[in-house]
Parts: C-alpha cells; sequence; structure tokens
C-alpha cells in the first residue's frame, strides 16, 4: 500500500477494522526539512450574488516548505482567512489546487488541522477529552489517547486543568486547548486562523512564546493568518504580504534569525515599517 | 425583630422564595373561595368542599365505582408514560435528522404546519376507535407532546456553532461521527427543553385522552364525576392532575439543570 492511500484508506490495526488518520505527517516523512510540502497554484475565490460578482482571492500561488512557519497578513477584509478556509478544504476554491506532497486536497481532512480564532472548543467535553478528540475520532485506543494528550497537558501548561469544563478556562486558557488539539493529530500542515486575535495582548504575547517553545521541541509546519505585523515577525520565516481585496501576493519576505526572537531587535524594526507602510498603502477605509 | 435579607446568602433565597410562595397559593386560595362564594354556583365549589372531597377521594377511593384513586394515577400515568416514550422515540430521531438536512425540514414544513395547529382532544375519539381504548388515549398525549419536541430540537440542531462541525471535519470527522459526536450532543440541551414544554402539553391531553376510555383514569374520573353532578369529586380530580403535571416536570425541570450544567451548556 502506498503512503497516499494510507490517508484515504487508513491504517488498519491488526484485530479490528478501525481507522485512524492521526499522524499524517508521517506519509510526508520522505519530504526532508526545509522543501516544499505544500503547494498552492492559482488560488481563485469568487462569491456570486444576484447583484454582483465580488473577486475575493484573485490567483494566488506560494509554496511552504516543511518545518516552516509562513505568516499571511494584509488589510483588514482582504480574504486573508479565505485563503486558509481554502487550504482546510473548509471552503471550495473557484479554481486553483492545493497540494500536500504529491495529493491533492479538496475537502476537510486529518492531515491539516485548523486553530479556530473564536477556538470552537466543545462545551460538553473536558479539556482531555476535547484534545482527545481527532485521536478518539481517528480509532486510537483508549490508553494511547490517555499517555499522549498528557504529554500536550503538560507542553501547554493544562495538567491542573485536564478535568476542567471549557467554560470554566480563560481566553487564553482555551486557546491553548485548541492549539494542543490540532498539533496531538500530528497534521501534516497546521492551519492557524488569527488564533490570538481574540485574546488581550499580555495573554496573546504569552501564548507566542509558548508556540515558539513547542516549535523548538518539535517540528511542525505551519501557515498563520495574523493581522498583526509584530505577531508575524516574532513568530514566521517567512511572511506573505496580501493586498486589498481582490487579494494577491505583494510580497514574501523572509524574516531574519531564529526563534525565540528579540521583539525590539533592528533588523526587525526596518521589515515592520516596511510592511506597515505597504499596509497603510492599501487601507480602504479613507478611500 | 427581623434579619436583614441578603441575596448572596443561599438559605436566605430559599427562604424568601418559600414565604413567597406560600403566599401566592394561600391568596389563590382566598381568591377561589371569594370568587365562588359570590357567585353561589353548585358548579363552582368552594375550596373547602373540593378538599372534604379530595380527602374522601384519597382515604376512601371513588363515591360511585368504590375504585381506589391510586388504580385511576397508576392507569392515567401508564397512558401518559406510554404517550410521553412513543413522542421521544419517533421526535429524537426526525428532529435530529430533519434540522440537520435542509431539504428534508423543506420538505416535511408543511406537514408539520398542517397537523401541528389540530387540537390533540380532535384526534381522541379517531384514535380510540381505531387503535382502542389501551393504544388510543396515549396515541393522544403522544400527539400532544411530539410537536413541541419536534420542533425544539429541529431549532436545537439549527443553532449547533458552524465553527464545532468546521473544527471536527478538520480532525477527520466523517458524516456519521458528526453527527453522534458533535450534532447530539449539542442539542442535548434543546432535547432537555422539549421535553419540559412537551410534559406540559402532555397533561394538558390527559383528560381529553381519556374522555373514551373505558379503563378509567383520572381524566375519565374527571368527566364522570361532571357527568354526576359530583362537582366537589371533579375538582379533586383537577387538583391530582395538577400535582402529577407539577411532579412530572419539576423531575424534568431538575433533570436538565443538572444534565446542562454537567455538559457545560446551561444556558
Amino acid at each position: 500500500m502506498s503512503k497516499e492511500e494510507q490517508v484515504i484508506e487508513g491504517e488498519k490495526y491488526d484485530s479490528d477494522d478501525r481507522v485512524r488518520a492521526d499522524h499524517t505527517d508521517l506519509l510526508y516523512a520522505d519530504i526532508p526539512e526545509g522543501e516544499p510540502l505544500l503547494k498552492i497554484e492559482n488560488l481563485n475565490v469568487t462569491y456570486r450574488t444576484d447583484e454582483k460578482v465580488t473577486v475575493a482571492v484573485n490567483n494566488i500561488s506560494f509554496e511552504v516548505n516543511k518545518g516552516e512557519l509562513v505568516s499571511i497578513v494584509g488589510p483588514s477584509g482582504c480574504g486573508k482567512s479565505t485563503v486558509l478556509r481554502c487550504i482546510s478544504g473548509l471552503l471550495q476554491p473557484t479554481s486553483g489546487t492545493i497540494m500536500i506532497g504529491d495529493k491533492v486536497c479538496t475537502v476537510p481532512g486529518s492531515d491539516r488541522g485548523m486553530v479556530f480564532q473564536d477556538f470552537a472548543l466543545f462545551p460538553w467535553r473536558t479539556v482531555r477529552k476535547n484534545i482527545e478528540f481527532g485521536l478518539e475520532i481517528a480509532g486510537v485506543p483508549k490508553e494511547e489517547r490517555r499517555e499522549r494528550s498528557e504529554r500536550y497537558l503538560k507542553a501547554m501548561g493544562l495538567l491542573e486543568f485536564a478535568d476542567s469544563r471549557i467554560h470554566e478556562l480563560s481566553g487564553g486558557m482555551k486557546q491553548r486547548v485548541g492549539i494542543a488539539r490540532a498539533m496531538i493529530m500530528h497534521p501534516a500542515v497546521i492551519l492557524m486562523d488569527e488564533p490570538f486575535g481574540a485574546l488581550d495582548a499580555q495573554t496573546r504575547n504569552i501564548l507566542q512564546e509558548s508556540l515558539v517553545k513547542v516549535l523548538n521541541k518539535s517540528s511542525r509546519t505551519i501557515i498563520f493568518v495574523t493581522h498583526s505585523v509584530d505577531e508575524a515577525l516574532f513568530l514566521s520565516d517567512r511572511i506573505i504580504v496580501l493586498s486589498k481585496r481582490p487579494a494577491t501576493i505583494h510580497k514574501i519576505f523572509t524574516v531574519p534569525g531564529d526563534r525565540p526572537r528579540d521583539r525590539a531587535c533592528p533588523e526587525l524594526t526596518a521589515l515592520r515599517g516596511e510592511i506597515l507602510a505597504y499596509l497603510q498603502s492599501q487601507n480602504t477605509m479613507f478611500d | 425583630m427581623f434579619m436583614k435579607y441578603d441575596e448572596n446568602n443561599r438559605q436566605h433565597r430559599m427562604i424568601r422564595s418559600a414565604i413567597i410562595t406560600i403566599l401566592s397559593l394561600a391568596t389563590f386560595l382566598v381568591l377561589w373561595w371569594v370568587v365562588t362564594a359570590l357567585m353561589n354556583d353548585r358548579n363552582f365549589p368552594t375550596p373547602d368542599k373540593v378538599f372534604v372531597a379530595l380527602w374522601n377521594l384519597l382515604l376512601y377511593g371513588d363515591p360511585i365505582g368504590g375504585h381506589s384513586v391510586w388504580d385511576y394515577i397508576a392507569v392515567s400515568l401508564t397512558t401518559f408514560i406510554k404517550g410521553f416514550g412513543l413522542a421521544l422515540i419517533f421526535a429524537l430521531p426526525l428532529g435530529l435528522l430533519l434540522g440537520y438536512v435542509k431539504i428534508l425540514r423543506e420538505f416535511t414544513a408543511p406537514w408539520i404546519e398542517i397537523v401541528r395547529p389540530i387540537a390533540p382532544i380532535a384526534w381522541a375519539p379517531i384514535f380510540v376507535l381505531s387503535f382502542g381504548s389501551q393504544l388510543g388515549p396515549a396515541l393522544v398525549v403522544f400527539i400532544g407532546i411530539f410537536f413541541p419536541l419536534l420542533t425544539n430540537i429541529i431549532f436545537g440542531v439549527q443553532r449547533i456553532d458552524k465553527n464545532w462541525l468546521d473544527a471536527s471535519k478538520t480532525l477527520g470527522a466523517t458524516q456519521g461521527q458528526l453527527f453522534t459526536k458533535v450534532v447530539l450532543p449539542a442539542t442535548v440541551p434543546y432535547i432537555l427543553n422539549g421535553i419540559k414544554v412537551g410534559l406540559g402539553v402532555g397533561w394538558m391531553c390527559i383528560v381529553a385522552a381519556e374522555i373514551y376510555n373505558k379503563f378509567g383514569g383520572i381524566g375519565q374520573y374527571l368527566v364522570d364525576m361532571v357527568n354526576g353532578g359530583l362537582m366537589s369529586n371533579a375538582f379533586a380530580a383537577i387538583i391530582i392532575i395538577a400535582v402529577l403535571g407539577l411532579m412530572t416536570t419539576g423531575v424534568a425541570e431538575y433533570v436538565s439543570k443538572v444534565v446542562s450544567r454537567r455538559m457545560g451548556m446551561d444556558a
């Protein structure tokens, strides 16, 4: 059986026929770090209403390398999240292809994990059960789920909240659960849709730092949508800057230096100035 | 002389609501007594006569047939539980399905809108005639509970946070898993609310259900007493039905509160 078939067919256990779809990153183990893993080609999204046709995303193509964190920034409402939703398969693009390795992605799947701005956690499950959700669905046995969720609870500083309900947590804690829930699946790519957008500035900084810490321990491929240039500079290897609607790629910047970065480092300041100036020029609010 | 009322003290709140309830019931009795005494109509007995009748009914049974009142209550409860069970068995899968599949919901909406406004009492003679006096009355209760339960479940499924479904899809959930792991648990508070509303309507239907019942439930007893001119006994039956209703909705209220809290979804 080829590696590609395993995701579709699933990997079978010896004794029963349950199918598991966690650890899809192993399917691309032969792609070395730093080589292209995700390819987006000629992505177009058009919305049709009775009166008019709106072009939201206009012919966007880019690649994301394995182990890389790429941010997408752009003026408000430009279609950053639309691009991400297309990659996740939750939104069907009007045209264009999305490929992981040489597999074309059209429908949502566990090979593209997602972290949502408003967390999208299940209130009827405990923190631990939220984190284990994907494993449970993939048919991973209970003991293994336990053992794996324990590690993520620890890494995210959630151990003492393991049996709490979601409504008992602060916003920052909720998003830690959201990140753990996506990461525990070891998806090929993790998509983060303004994950810290609903948090206050201090919590945001703390979560950015813990994300860096986790990434330094365990390499992941991440696409990170944000409206904060500072956040993008602190976290990303590269930053894709989009134009105003219809979104096209203005420029792709490479961020110098390894994580963890010094937020006040002068190279970042220069880059920040350039990106902010461009975003200002694209601001449609005062047109 | 009095302690100052403290809103944050659980005991104070309980005493407060107990006092209000007792005063409310006492006022109700006084009003009842004043109105019926002024009317001086033997069809509307004063509360003292009704409570004497109720007392005798509970102690010595039915003044005409001599049956124990507990037999009547047992028959009514059985009818009620059958109707409720049937409503739950049908409304639960149907409501989840209609809430989830838009085309089915749109297709069946006219049916529901046509059948729903028909009063359960209108079905009573038809059901008893065609399904017998065992199943017939239960079906009348079923009709009463079914629609509020169904519409609550449909509403609940439509209110599900779309992000929950999206998150589950990106975690690899199949359609079936979306249904069992997200749609079903997310709808539980609405199911429980539908049950609460349905139970109230169900007891409203019990008299209608038992008018044609040969085996006699508390509803049939009520009709017999009215026909026999024993109005105090009829009112005693009304009180028994009211208490049964209060008890079932009380249990439903409690269960729904506990479950919603345990599921972290108290509205």
